[in-house]
């Protein structure tokens, strides 16, 4: 039972990153269709920028947990910036273009953004300073870091303030008009072109807070971070529905909890097979993911 | 008429192709190149490029003695094989087409077969500093060289050092399935069980994963005496020791030569206080050593990593041999490696008939932020 509670409490830690970045496909996907492949590279991005700032804070005496909100903020901030430059540089130009050459252009990008960082940080792991990270609780048998209760802290209040700025602002309104039909909401006054931009930054912010989290959590950043939990979270995103945020939360969690448990029950060389039967098990049997409603009214 | 020009064009290129290739047939001012192979990119980039860089340290002392007579000068032409078997068979033809003397790489060792067999074709000498899987040099090939030691003499070498000094009674294992860490692991297993240590469990991660807590819960329940932690790379050994630590697991910590680098302390900072690694005796006193050390932190301003020292004898070794034989004929060559016997940075080298220079795996143990050497495994006795 100890084991089954620890195993829990690991799955919903890392599910909860997964759902982090999840929501910027799901986001980016609800509004122009696209998948941003590149969205890896954000939270890589938002890793390094952690790693930096909370470095230079550290070291002018602040206090760790000033220097961690701080530098959330920014990076948060900086990764919205790098996103809508991305969108406006490689995305929007192809817009009226077929799909499959945004799709080509996002796979570029990711590669370019991850040599990118490859070159200015150099290929060697960065380590992030440990005083925030340290420490933790027992229960039992069962041991819980503060990290991890910060993990699904943060995320939970990310989750909050999207869902009220989606469903209760008059930006989250244009936002899903723009997501149902872009010309008949540019008509009735909306500029989309600006919405877009905002959805993407918005997507990038939350990939950010995830790139720190994780930085944290596992101590160090590295410029290939962004490649595997992107995957992984693209496939939370369709297995949740792509385009749904609840439903990115939701296929976040289980694809966590999958890996987790797998890797806990079988063995640790499993845990990937496992997390994409799933998906293909849920794709076959429920095409549009599972709190997906029909495509065509697809929702930010 | 259109095909007479092209036809004239062709013939015109391969005129100036044949003529390039009897300009360089002339001896006079030779260039000596040495190839450097391994991952300058991706995970394994922090041992990679200690490799380029070892080598270009022992080029740099070469031509600061005045270089060697016959050559004008001696060049490094470094490639990456990112531990990938298919780009280091490129990266192999690639220095083939640079006409290097030798080669002196790879990292991973399943990149070193594959490209040690290109490379044999063209006859090119290649010496690895840091593959330790035992066909390596099991395969016959007569220009294959190895500095650093094997894998059969380093899993024996834990064990003995598990069972003798520590009294271990249980392990768990884990790797991440390349060829060298499983390989490795499953002789520690081995090993291991005939010495009547109960293996508890032998589990595999994936490389690239940074989220080791389901596989370290089960560590945690299982919980062994120590923990064998067999990892292509020590920044993610760093995250299995941080996580581990985390987790309150409470077992001896033991890692290999690949977790075995500056950068794993850097990372897990105190967790990876008291945790053991083996690897080949380098003796940091040495004076070869130290002025290894101060040549290398001038030039790269890093200190040496784990194989820093291992690639800056084997590009010694192999022109200290061309030097002695006074050309780079890969025949002559291998007689006077074979005859070498001096005291390098990192041990004495002496290579033997099939290409292996023996191994002197020691046990080191972290102590206030630093690999202190802890225990012989060739007089099995502690320092």
């Amino acid at each position: 039972m100890d084991f089954f509670l620890q195993q829990l409490i690991n799955g919903i830690t890392l599910g909860g990153v997964y759902a982090l970045i999840a929501l910027g496909y799901t986001m980016v996907y609800g509004i122009i269709q696209l998948i941003n492949f590149a969205h890896g590279e954000f939270f890589a991005a938002g890793g390094y920028m952690g790693v930096i700032l909370i470095s230079y804070l550290s070291s002018q005496g602040l206090h760790p947990y000033a220097c961690l909100a701080i530098s959330l903020v920014l990076s948060m901030g900086y990764c919205a910036l790098l996103a809508m430059a991305v969108e406006q540089l490689a995305y929007k130009p192809l817009r009226q273009a077929s799909r499959l050459a945004a799709l080509l252009s996002a796979l570029g990008m990711s590669i370019f953004l991850q040599n990118g960082l490859m070159l200015t940080q150099g290929v060697y792991d960065r380590a992030y300073p440990t005083e925030i990270t340290s420490g933790g609780f027992a229960i039992g048998a069962i041991s819980i870091s503060y990290m991890q209760i910060l993990i699904v802290a943060v995320t939970a209040f990310l989750l909050v303030g999207l869902n009220l700025l989606v469903f209760r602002t008059r930006i989250g309104r244009a936002m899903r008009a723009t997501a149902q039909d872009k010309v008949m909401s540019a008509l009735v006054g909306i500029n989309s072109n600006r919405i877009i931009a905002l959805t993407f930054a918005v997507g990038a912010g939350l990939a950010a807070a995830a790139g720190i989290m994780v930085g944290l959590y596992y101590g160090s950043v590295n410029y290939t971070m962004g490649f595997v939990p992107g995957i992984k979270a693209f496939a939370a995103a369709v297995l949740g529905g792509i385009g749904n945020i609840t439903g990115a939360l939701v296929g976040g969690l289980i694809i966590g909890m999958v890996e987790i448990f797998a890797a806990g029950y079988i063995s640790g060389e499993y845990k990937d097979v496992f997390a994409f039967i799933i998906l293909i098990g849920v794709l076959y049997f429920k095409p549009t993911g599972i709190m997906g409603e029909n495509v065509d009214d697809t929702r930010v | 008429m259109k095909r007479l020009l092209v036809l004239a064009v062709a013939m015109l290129a391969l005129g100036l192709l044949l003529a390039g290739c009897g300009g360089e047939e002339k001896k006079a001012d030779q260039v000596l190149k040495i190839g450097t192979m391994s991952p300058l990119t991706g995970p394994y980039a922090a041992d990679g490029n200690d490799i380029r860089q070892g080598a270009e340290i022992a080029v740099e002392v070469f031509n600061e003695a005045g270089g060697i007579p016959g050559f004008s000068k001696i060049e490094i032409v470094s490639e990456d094989t990112a531990c990938d078997p298919k780009q280091a068979v490129a990266a192999a033809n690639k220095l083939i087409n640079e006409k290097v003397a030798a080669v002196v790489g790879a990292y991973c060792s399943s990149s070193t077969i594959p490209a040690s067999e290109t490379l044999a074709e063209e006859n090119i000498i290649m010496l690895t500093p840091a593959s330790t899987n035992p066909k390596v040099t099991e395969r016959g090939l007569p220009y294959m060289f190895r500095t650093c030691g094997r894998d059969d003499h380093q899993a024996p070498a834990a064990v003995k050092f598990m069972q003798s000094v520590e009294g271990v009674k249980s392990i768990f294992i884990v790797d991440d399935k390349t060829t060298y860490s499983q390989g490795l692991a499953e002789g520690v297993a081995a090993a291991a069980t005939a010495a009547g240590i109960n293996v508890l469990e032998h589990d595999h991660v994936n490389q690239g994963d940074k989220d080791y807590s389901a596989v370290l819960t089960k560590v945690k329940a299982a919980n062994p005496d120590l923990f064998y932690i067999s990892l292509q790379n020590s920044a993610t050994g760093a995250l299995m020791v941080i996580q581990a630590k985390r987790m309150g697991i409470t077992a001896i910590l033991m890692g290999q030569d690949a977790v075995y680098h500056p950068k794993l302390i850097e990372i897990a900072k105190a967790d990876s206080e008291g945790m053991y690694c083996t690897f080949g005796a380098i003796d940091k006193d040495a004076p070869k050593f130290k002025e290894f050390q101060s040549k290398y932190k001038a030039l790269t301003g890093n200190e040496p990593g784990a194989y820093s020292a291992y690639s800056f004898d084997s590009a010694t070794a192999y022109l200290m041999a061309v030097k002695a034989a006074g050309t780079t004929d890969p025949a002559k060559v291998r007689e006077e490696l074979l005859k070498l016997d001096f005291t390098g940075a990192s041990k004495q080298i002496n290579y033997q008939e099939n290409g292996d220079s023996g191994s002197n795996y020691t046990v080191y143990k972290v102590q206030d932020g630093k690999f202190m050497p802890y225990w012989n495994s060739l007089t099995g006795e502690k320092y």
